[in-house]
C-alpha cells in the first residue's frame, strides 16, 4: 500500500467510527476526528429521523490538502421491537473539489441493549481509483447501564479493502454519557485514533 | 338521595366514558407502587418511579411504552422534544423496562396521538400508555 493510499484509508476508519449516521427529528449532530494523518469535522442536521445533511470538512495532513464532503443518509428500513432495534440506511457523500470525491453504499446493524452487530458496504470513488469498501462490526456491552449513566462498548471491527488482499481486524471502544460519546479504535495503520461527538 | 344518587352514577359513567375515548387509563397506584388498582402490574423500575415521582404533586403521570429504545444516547431526543411542552414538568426514561415516565400538569388533556407523534419523530414507536393521577 503507498503512502497515497495511506490517508484514504485512515480516513474511512474514521467516518466509520460514525455511531449514529441520523439523529432525531430537529436534531444536530457535531462530530470531530484527529489523528497523526487527518483533522476532520463533521456537522449533520437531521429534518426528520429519516435522513440527515451534512457537511465535513477534512484536513488532509498527508497531501497537504483541505476540502467539504456534502453528505447525505436515509433510514431505508427500520424495526422496533421492546428488546431491540434493526437499521438498514443509505449513505453518500460528494466533494466539489478538483477530483470530485465521491461514495455511496449501504450500512446496517442490529442492536440490543447488551449486543451490537453492524455491517458496512461502500463503493468508494477518489478520482483517480474506484474501489469498495465493506466491514462487519461486534459488540458487547459488559454492562448494562440505565438511563443517565456512563455506557461503555467493547466491539471488534473486521474490514476487507478492496485495496488490500487481507481483512483487517481491530477493536473499537466506545463510551458514552448524555449527549456526548466518544469512540476510541485501534488499527496498525493508524494506531489509536479518537472520535467525539455530540448531540444538540 | 336518589336523585343525588344518580346524578354521581351519572358522572362516573361520563368520566368512564371520556376515558375510554382518549385511549387512557386514569388510575391510582395502590400501596404496594407495583400494581394498578385494576391488578395489572405496572413494569416501571419501582426505584426510579418512586425518584421520579419525588417531589410532584397534582399531577398526571403517563407511563409509555415504547418500542426501540435500546440505548441511552437514542432516547435523548424523547426527553428533549417532552421538555419543549410547557404542559410538561419532568421526562425521565426507563430502559429496562422501555417505557417514557412523563409528568405532565393535572390540568392537561393527555394525547396519545400526540405522544406517538412525538416518540416517532425520535425514531422509536410508542405501543401503550397508562396515566396515573397523583
Amino acid at each position: 500500500m503507498g503512502i497515497r493510499l495511506a490517508p484514504i484509508l485512515i480516513f474511512l476508519i474514521a467516518i466509520d467510527l460514525e455511531a449514529r449516521p441520523i439523529s432525531y427529528s430537529g436534531a444536530s449532530t457535531l462530530m470531530a476526528f484527529s489523528d497523526t494523518m487527518k483533522n476532520s469535522v463533521y456537522y449533520h442536521y437531521s429534518p426528520s429521523y429519516k435522513y440527515s445533511l451534512g457537511v465535513e470538512l477534512v484536513r488532509d495532513k498527508v497531501q497537504k490538502k483541505e476540502y467539504a464532503f456534502f453528505r447525505f443518509t436515509s433510514l431505508l428500513n427500520r424495526k422496533n421491537t421492546k428488546r431491540s432495534q434493526r437499521n438498514l440506511y443509505f449513505q453518500s457523500g460528494i466533494s466539489f473539489n478538483e477530483s470530485r470525491n465521491r461514495f455511496y453504499g449501504i450500512h446496517g446493524d442490529w442492536e440490543t441493549r447488551r449486543w451490537y452487530t453492524g455491517f458496512n458496504y461502500k463503493k468508494i470513488d477518489t478520482g483517480a481509483v474506484i474501489y469498495t469498501d465493506q466491514f462487519y462490526q461486534f459488540g458487547v456491552a459488559p454492562y448494562v447501564g440505565e438511563y443517565g449513566d456512563l455506557h461503555s462498548w467493547v466491539m471488534i471491527k473486521t474490514r476487507k479493502n478492496f485495496l488490500e488482499s487481507d481483512w483487517s481486524t481491530y477493536p473499537v471502544l466506545k463510551f458514552f454519557k448524555g449527549n456526548a460519546l466518544i469512540e476510541l479504535g485501534y488499527s496498525k495503520q493508524s494506531h489509536w485514533d479518537a472520535h467525539l461527538m455530540y448531540r444538540f | 338521595m336518589m336523585k343525588n344518587f344518580l346524578l354521581l352514577l351519572l358522572l362516573i359513567i361520563h368520566a368512564l366514558a371520556q376515558a375510554n375515548g382518549n385511549e387512557i387509563d386514569n388510575i391510582h397506584l395502590d400501596h404496594a407502587h407495583d400494581r394498578l388498582v385494576d391488578g395489572k402490574k405496572l413494569e416501571v423500575d419501582l426505584k426510579r418511579f418512586e425518584r421520579f415521582i419525588e417531589g410532584l404533586a397534582y399531577s398526571q403521570i403517563a407511563i409509555v411504552s415504547v418500542k426501540g429504545m435500546v440505548c441511552d444516547f437514542c432516547a435523548r431526543g424523547i426527553e428533549k422534544t417532552f421538555k419543549r411542552d410547557s404542559d410538561v414538568t419532568k421526562v425521565d426514561v426507563d430502559l429496562s423496562n422501555g417505557k417514557v415516565l412523563i409528568a405532565f400538569k393535572r390540568n392537561k388533556t393527555i394525547d396519545f396521538d400526540d405522544i406517538k407523534e412525538k416518540i416517532l419523530a425520535n425514531g422509536q414507536n410508542a405501543t401503550d400508555l397508562k396515566v396515573l393521577i397523583i
